[in-house]
């Protein structure tokens, strides 16, 4: 039985305690039955020495008076690791501005600085930094010593999509359920001024919503984008605009995949779909000329549109269904809600037109071990008690119980009286987003779980399961080519996609692609295809 | 002397003014205002800015002077006191740089000018060939976090600074110009090289080392590339100009800048938060500048031409 | 004389067996220690390290384990023209900077040698000495400030003046002259320095003579003070021009950052490679391109120095 529960990532800020999960086991009060055998192994273990166990995450450090919460929780939880496998656990963050970048050269640096280390294969680089010895292989002897509920819990085919080259490196964050779909979160309300009785359901809707916007509210920053959102934008687009599957972990623009039509069959649509990236750039070009964001966009750096959306300084936020789980209830945070009692945020998700949505991929969220870790072992052994453990659950990920979090009597997480979201959401300040676990989450009170469920359930009656899991591409041979198409990617497509360029968007769609061209992107799509014929058959 | 001269020739010419040299005069008086003024300008622009309301830099931009005065910038920074420790951080370094690379610097510059030292040219050469030839940055920035394991480290910011080969080859040029009798007549009463050094040659590198003195302390004081290479979040405290530079660029480090608790982003000034930062970052190099100039003169006249 | 005695000291020197020399000299030598450690550690230990630049990277085998890929990396950034776009624009910008840096230093030197008021000259050499004691990331907060479309200091007067507000960061084509005079600002107070002690150095007899003789202010200037700077302008020229393949990294990437719609004509040698290390962590293909920097760097500095020795041999460097 598919088992759901949503907890937000909260990209860019640590506030709004968000997230619930609605797991078979509501309220999670009882524990693993088997736990104990498990772990009963542990005490051949030689753990003799004390050892600090760096955790790294994406996520902005907490400062004042949150981080003395962190480390007042962090305290609880290292007394009970060091009881149990003689570790503690500090957490090293990747700060979001130019996070993959940073997340990147922390692994690259290879110093030992990272034991355990939060990775993706979609939007963090998992198997690039894999395959460039980022990561330490975990043998399945290790595994099922060192990290043994983990391991019991993971079936094995899951465990074989996170195979390269024969070898596990990845711990997958397979039994939770969530949606990390991206599109636009805007004001449902605000959308019906304009006219879109039923909110807004396509790229025309959303300019036509822009347009209403730019002008009955000029005050606000329709979307006060601070440039970043170029690869989502297009990307969106194009999975609106046609059947494009796109293979995750090749480059962070996922220019290539099938369709879902002919999954096996590779193609660049940033190489082929010509006038669909004209009529891209012509419509960005008109939300540029509408105001849609600051005229300065690419040198933006004072932007921070989803507070700014939260309290209704900002008309959109592109992000993922996840974040507008949050945006869409009315948390303390949410102030729109206070100020406005019309106030109702919608989600326009790309692929809605073409009805083209994908579901995760396990490894949207993975937890791996840094091939420089000194102490590789217990790393494994922090990870299985913080994955596996009610308590260590529970304290990492929500907090201490009667401060950060209540538990009402139906079963549901709720906030304590005093609670103030800014310094005591230990979820937004531990980022545990690899490796969350159903049976152990509790769900949250505070959602809009009618908007919500609405939603999941459109999903689910849609998407399609991610079909390329089992794909590991060796790009060896190609990646230099790879990394020169993601170069000119990124420098053409900030353009493309903020209406930023000069001349006409044929001519700059044409100079992109001969671009690509030049950067040798057909070698790589007939690469990707001879090893697709290898895995799936010709 | 020269200017001396000039002068009073100058006063003694003054009746035989010609219509051309009042032109010339008059133009340069006032391209000279002028260009000076280009000078000045953005920085009282940078400067009122840091006192103006918010919602004046939201509705009509930047001006030239506050339209709506305020300390709310300068209180937020103040209070957030994450500013006082980078200073306290940038002021260890250019204090402890400064003498350290001086240091060196003198003793190499002498080195290298001794007449008699056999390994003169030779090293000389190893030092200036860096000038050169640079592996580039790829292969370093891998040296320093992989086999120095320097990343996050405050000495990766303080040790490439402490020297270059043009400080030495200046300082090779102030030894220059102390006469070489000065060493013999210090061999002549059995005084090792160090001791000559230090009790003879060093006091009259005053100037010296003064200038070079003061281009270290400028560099540390500046400095924020070393650091956008080595330091990560996981250091808290960073040099005074790499914090500005997060402080812009950075919307988590523009929160942690104004408070030692969560301040919700909207309600930060943003604009006059940064600009208060730029200030109180740069103050004391303004402050301080005018009454050293003279040294960096010197050190520009004397290491302008020929290593 | 100077030269007879160095020979002297060579004759006598040359007697003794290496190791004696090494004994002799061991003050001066550990005087040199230091430094020599210094150089050794950041300067000479990441050579090796150059062959990143024909290998395929990967973090654990490090740079000598990874895989041979010959010329693989140099490849894409020869047929593409990426080099060459990255190295026409480094050496057009230097040469904007060091040709136009040293005009209007003389220009400055020379207008500032007719001023006659001691006080002003003080006053105005200080301030226009100011902007190089800036830190270029002081100089990018001063430059997005004047020009940024929404609270830039130059549209909010064009904005008071009801005139059409300007968008230069989502204009490529305006940036270079932007760059220079942003340079200009920055360099002059500094670089007039050494042509204004230059001037003072002229003898001033010379210009004594010239007004007997009657020559007014301009000929002053055009047969005296700019000839007199001749030799001096040239080694500064010469010697700037060994520096034409290295970029001025701070200045670009404070100003420019990441907005690649800048790139076309503001990405230098320095950028490329500063991006290519620190956000694609393509080692291989920045330290191809630094290689070939460092390259043609060497290669001409080498050439300009054999031309000052040419002209000039007492200025060569080596």
């Amino acid at each position: 039985m598919r088992t759901l529960s949503r907890r937000d990532f909260l990209k860019g800020s640590a506030a709004g305690l968000v997230g619930a999960a609605l797991s078979s086991a509501i309220g999670g009060t009882f524990a693993l039955a088997e736990e104990t055998d498990y772990w009963a192994n542990w005490g051949d273990i030689d753990t003799s020495e004390h050892v600090v166990i760096n955790y790294m995450t994406t996520g902005d450090k907490p400062t004042g008076e949150a981080l003395d919460n962190l480390n007042a929780m962090l305290e609880q939880l290292n007394a009970i690791l060091t009881e149990k496998v003689n570790a503690e656990i500090e957490i090293y963050y990747i700060e979001w501005t130019d996070y993959l970048s940073n997340y990147n050269l922390t692994l690259a640096s290879m110093d030992g600085s990272v034991d355990l280390v939060g990775t993706a294969s979609d939007w963090l680089d998992a198997w690039p930094n894999a395959k460039n010895g980022a990561f330490l292989e975990l043998s399945e002897d290790m595994l099922s010593t060192y990290a043994p509920a983990t391991y019991a819990s993971v079936p094995q085919e899951n465990w074989d999509m996170c195979k390269y080259d024969g070898e596990i490196y990845l711990m997958p964050e397979d039994n939770y359920a969530q949606w990390t779909n991206h599109g636009f979160a805007y004001r449902l309300d605000w959308a019906r001024e304009a006219g879109l009785e039923d909110g807004v359901h396509s790229w025309e809707d959303m300019t036509t919503y822009f347009q209403y916007v730019t002008e009955a509210y000029p005050d606000i920053q329709a979307w006060d984008s601070d440039g970043t959102n170029y690869a989502t934008m297009v990307g969106g687009w194009i999975s609106s605009k046609t059947n494009y599957v796109s293979i995750d972990g090749i480059n962070s623009g996922a220019m290539w995949g099938g369709t879902k039509d002919d999954l096996y069959t590779v193609y660049s649509p940033y190489a082929t779909e010509t006038d669909l990236l004209v009529e891209f750039a012509e419509m960005m070009k008109s939300w540029d000329e509408m105001g849609v964001w600051v005229t300065d966009v690419l040198n933006n750096t004072d932007a921070s549109n989803r507070d700014e959306f939260r309290v209704g300084l900002s008309a959109a936020e592109q992000h993922h269904t996840q974040t507008w789980t949050d945006l869409c209830s009315d948390t303390a945070a949410n102030t729109i809600y206070e100020d406005d009692e019309d106030a109702e945020v919608g989600f326009f998700y790309f692929g809605e037109e073409s009805q083209n949505v994908v579901a995760l991929s396990i490894t949207h969220g993975a937890m791996a071990v840094s091939a420089a870790s000194a102490n590789p072992e217990r790393a494994l052994m922090v990870y299985d008690l913080i994955r596996n453990d009610e308590e260590c659950y529970r304290l990492f990920n929500y907090g201490i119980e009667g401060v950060s979090y209540e538990i009402t009597d139906d079963g549901y997480k709720t906030t304590p009286e005093g609670y103030d979201s800014e310094t005591q959401n230990i979820n937004g300040m531990t980022n545990y987003w690899w490796g969350r676990n159903d049976d152990l989450e509790i769900k949250s009170a505070e959602l809009n779980w009618d908007a919500i469920d609405e939603l999941y359930a459109i999903y689910d009656e849609i998407k399609i399961e991610y079909p390329y899991g089992q794909f590991v591409a060796n790009v060896d041979e190609i990646s230099y080519m790879i990394d020169n198409i993601s170069e000119i990617h990124t420098n053409y497509m900030k353009q493309i996609a903020y209406g930023k360029f000069t001349g006409t968007a044929e001519e700059i769609v044409a100079e992109y692609q001969a671009a690509l061209a030049s950067a040798g992107i057909d070698d790589v799509t007939a690469e990707l295809q001879a090893q697709f014929d290898e895995l799936y058959g010709a | 002397m020269a200017k001396q001269d000039k002068d009073l020739m100058d006063s003694s010419a003054k009746i035989k003014l010609g219509k051309s040299d009042m032109i010339i005069r008059g133009f340069a008086y006032t391209f000279v205002t002028l260009y000076a003024l280009c000078c000045i300008i953005p920085f009282i622009i940078i400067i009122s800015t840091s006192f103006t309301a918010e919602s004046v830099i939201n509705a009509s931009g930047v001006q030239f002077l506050p339209k709506e005065f305020t300390l709310k910038a300068y209180q937020m920074v103040l209070k957030g006191g994450t500013i006082f420790q980078s200073y306290g951080l940038t002021i260890l370094m250019t204090a402890t740089g400064t003498f350290v690379g001086l240091s060196i610097i003198s003793m190499t510059g002498y080195a290298l000018q001794r007449q008699d030292f056999f390994f003169r040219n030779v090293i000389s050469f190893y030092v200036y060939f860096t000038s050169l030839f640079s592996a580039g940055l790829a292969p370093y920035y891998l040296l320093m976090t992989q086999t120095y394991k320097l990343k996050d480290n405050y000495l990766a910011v303080w040790l490439p600074l402490l020297m270059s080969p043009w400080l030495i080859i200046l300082m090779k040029n102030f030894v220059k110009a102390i006469p070489h009798e000065i060493t013999e007549s210090g061999k002549i009463d059995g005084a090792g090289d160090f001791r000559i050094f230090l009790s003879l040659i060093l006091p009259m590198l005053k100037p010296a080392l003064a200038t070079i003195g003061l281009f270290l302390a400028l560099g540390y004081w500046n400095e924020w590339y070393q650091s956008s290479l080595f330091l990560s979040s996981k250091v808290d405290v960073k040099p005074l100009q790499y914090m500005l530079y997060e402080v812009v660029n950075k919307t988590d480090a523009l929160k942690n800048s104004v408070a030692g608790q969560y301040v919700t982003l909207t309600d930060i000034p943003t604009v006059s938060v940064k600009m208060a930062n730029a200030v109180l970052a740069t103050g004391p190099v303004v402050l301080v500048y005018p009454f050293v100039q003279k040294y960096f003169v010197k050190g520009i006249t004397v290491g302008a031409v020929k290593g | 004389m100077k030269s007879k005695e160095k020979v002297a000291v060579k004759k006598y020197k040359s007697k003794l067996t290496f190791w004696q020399k090494v004994w002799q000299s061991r003050i001066l030598l550990l005087m040199c220690l230091p430094a020599v450690v210094f150089f050794f550690l950041f300067s000479y230990m990441p050579m090796p390290g150059i062959y990143v630049a024909f290998v395929k990277y990967n973090y654990r085998s490090g740079i000598f384990g990874s895989k041979f890929v010959g010329f693989q990396n140099f490849k894409f950034l020869f047929t593409s023209g990426k080099l060459l776009s990255l190295t026409t624009n480094t050496i057009l910008y230097n040469l904007a900077f060091i040709i136009l840096g040293n005009v209007l230093a003389v220009f400055v030197a020379i207008l500032l040698n007719e001023v006659r008021s001691k006080y002003f000259v003080k006053v105005s050499q200080t301030i226009m000495f100011l902007p190089y004691f800036i830190s270029q990331v002081l100089v990018g907060i001063l430059v997005y400030y004047l020009l940024n479309y929404d609270s830039g200091f130059v549209n909010s007067i064009l904005g008071a003046l009801g005139m059409e507000l300007w968008q230069p960061y989502s204009d490529a084509s305006v940036w270079p002259a932007i760059l220079i005079i942003v340079y200009l600002w920055q360099q002059t107070g500094y670089n007039s320095v050494v042509y204004f002690a230059a001037i003072m150095g002229i003898d001033e007899s010379m210009l004594e003579a010239a007004k007997v003789d009657g020559a007014n202010g301009f000929q002053r200037i055009r047969y005296i003070i700019l000839p007199s700077l001749k030799g001096t302008i040239v080694i500064l020229l010469l010697f700037a021009l060994g520096g034409i393949v290295k970029g001025n990294f701070g200045l670009f990437y404070n100003i420019i950052g990441t907005n690649s719609l800048l790139y076309s004509t503001t990405d230098i040698i320095e950028t490329y490679v500063y991006r290519a290390t620190m956000t694609d962590f393509n080692f291989s293909t920045a330290s191809a391109v630094g290689l070939y920097q460092s390259v043609i760097g060497f290669v001409i500095v080498m050439v300009v120095n054999f031309v000052v020795k040419k002209i000039e041999p007492d200025y060569s460097l080596f």
